[in-house]
């Protein structure tokens, strides 16, 4: 019975830190970014640097922006990467977008970074982008000869509108909130004043609430205060309103889509307020963040309102549909995360993974590959095992191999690509990701960048000419 | 009049349906719909994303979903 209680009160944990004010902060911002990006930019923006015509140092670049700009949703990757595939700037570029689109997007890499740590979310966006763009141009190598097959179709990447202004001010507006909320600098926590409200009953309930949900700093459990509490019903309230004030807003705007909105701000600054619980009630802390979160909402109405109401109404729609499609999923894979963490000794992990090998992580890239969780179920995974012992080598060795590698993408891409290359892609996808793995845990381990640098870059080119004499010498034979 | 909806059958793609049919009935213009879901199909048309609307062959939109009003304008041109 006991182990039972333990195990629901892990789920619980994990639950109450994942609806805690700094996850909120970042992921609501993210996920109303998430929806900007779908609605209001251009596919065409990016899309026509992908042509048939583009060179290499304009169609690889553009390839990965447009793995982070336009594939936060499952519907734009399958369609462009076979575009960019069959019909544009061919294989390599369009391996750069698959190979980056999961890692680069602005849900997983604003939530990386406030679960695991900034320097988690760098090196993941780092070495995705490098190896992405290597992996790319290495497939572009090895199946040179089949391209000249592929139909050139230049008329799809006619040059479109760009990115307009008054997107690029909104989109900035939107960072600036994700990011007044989330950044660990000491002038966002400078105390603008206090408030001492005396409620009688706070210190009970916050007593209740540590032993429904234990802390316990050894495993990483944050507990769940107070103001967890109240957000979380903050959240519920906001289901409600926007099931029919999102969910049915490109219907015209109703009268639930202000309650809506008026919630998500009212969430977003009382996670963004400083709230202790003192001998007398709750004592309210308002600092520069507070401040900067509330005034960035309210900037952002007039920024708004510049745009058609069809825009906004498909911008709230677009968010909606992704917390709609996201937000469950990850609710139910956070607290199975944490029942599983109850179960799992750390000496098992560390044992495996504990240091910085080549086997650590091997074993963390075949973990990855194995197993298909939903999108950004990923990241409270690494953190169980950050926290049950893993080596953060190991640990990005299996973020770059989980969203990457599953058996269903591995499918859809060799209905596209072919048996042959989609094989060979997952074959490299698995070296670099244990090369990053390694290279990462090197670095965290003390090894100099310079020299870390000089390794990899020498392993690669290493590859690249390898390849291309084994290229030659078969074009030789052949002639 | 042949309206194709290209598109994996995403939520996207299915609202333009939607909406299409939503304005096909207020117009009171008769059609004939068919959502293609097959990459191959849809990549044989000069569009890189989808949800994409086609009337008659000719594309109309891709990668967004456009207002009601645009598209009464492609449905009775």
């Amino acid at each position: 019975m006991n182990i039972v209680i333990e195990a629901l009160q892990g789920g619980l944990g994990g639950l109450a830190s994942y609806l805690a004010a700094h996850v909120l902060l970042c992921l609501v911002p993210a996920f109303f970014i998430a929806g900007a990006l779908s609605a209001l930019v251009p596919q065409q923006s990016i899309i026509r640097f992908l042509g048939p015509d583009a060179s290499k140092w304009v169609s690889y670049p553009a390839a990965a922006g447009a793995g982070s700009l336009l594939a936060v949703c499952s519907c734009t990757i399958q369609p462009l990467f076979a575009g960019i595939y069959k019909k544009g700037a061919g294989l390599g570029p369009a391996i750069t977008f698959l190979f980056f689109a999961p890692a680069a997007n602005i849900l997983a890499l604003s939530y990386t970074g406030v679960a695991l740590g900034a320097d988690f979310a760098i090196a993941r966006i780092v070495l995705a982008l490098s190896f992405g763009i290597g992996i790319g141009m290495i497939m572009a190598i090895i199946f040179r000869r089949g391209e000249e097959a592929r139909q050139a179709q230049s008329e799809a990447f006619e040059a479109g509108e760009g990115i307009s202004r008054k997107t690029l001010v909104f989109l900035a507006a939107l960072v600036a909130l994700l990011i007044a909320g989330t950044l660990k600098l000491d002038f966002l926590k400078a105390v603008l004043f206090s408030i001492d409200l005396p409620l009688h009953g706070v210190a009970g309930l916050q007593a209740m609430l540590d032993r429904l949900v234990p802390i316990d700093e050894a495993v990483g459990a944050e507990g769940l205060s107070v103001q967890g509490l109240f957000l979380i019903g903050l959240l519920a309230l906001i289901g409600v309103a926007a099931w029919r004030g999102l969910g049915l807003v490109d219907n015209g705007f109703n009268r639930l889509t202000p309650v809506a909105l008026g919630l998500t701000v009212l969430t977003l600054v009382v996670a963004a307020l400083g709230v202790r619980v003192s001998e007398s009630g709750l004592l309210l802390t308002v600092s520069v963040r507070t401040a900067a979160v509330a005034a960035l909402c309210i900037g952002l109405v007039p920024l708004a309102r510049r745009f058609d109401p069809w825009d906004v109404q498909q911008w709230l729609w677009e968010t909606w549909r992704f917390v709609k499609q996201i937000f469950p999923l990850l609710v139910v894979g956070v607290f199975l995360v944490g029942v599983i963490r109850v179960f799992i000794r750390p000496e098992w992990i560390q044992a495996v993974a504990g240091s910085n090998t080549i086997l650590a992580n091997m074993a963390g890239v075949v973990f990855g590959v194995f197993m298909y969780f939903p999108t950004l179920v990923e990241v409270p995974i690494a953190k169980m095992f950050l926290s049950l012992g893993m080596h953060p080598g190991p640990l990005i060795a299996y973020l770059m191999a989980d969203p990457e590698l599953s058996l269903q993408s591995i499918l859809i891409t060799s209905a596209i690509i072919g048996k042959l290359k989609a094989w060979t892609y997952v074959g490299f996808v698995a070296l670099f990701s244990t090369l990053a793995g390694l290279a990462y845990g090197a670095w965290v381990d003390g090894t100099a960048l310079w020299l870390l640098a000089l390794l990899v870059g020498g392993f690669i080119t290493l590859l690249l000419s390898t390849l291309h004499f084994v290229d030659r010498a078969s074009r030789a034979r052949t002639v | 009049m042949l309206i194709k909806i290209l598109g994996s059958g995403c939520a996207k793609c299915n609202r333009l349906e939607q909406l299409t049919r939503e304005v096909v009935a207020e117009q009171g213009l008769s059609a004939s719909f068919e959502h293609v879901t097959a990459v191959d199909e849809i990549m044989a048309y000069p569009i890189m994303t989808t949800p994409a609307l086609v009337i008659d062959e000719a594309v109309k939109v891709s990668g967004r979903i456009p207002s009601k009003e645009e598209l009464a304008a492609w449905l009775k041109g």
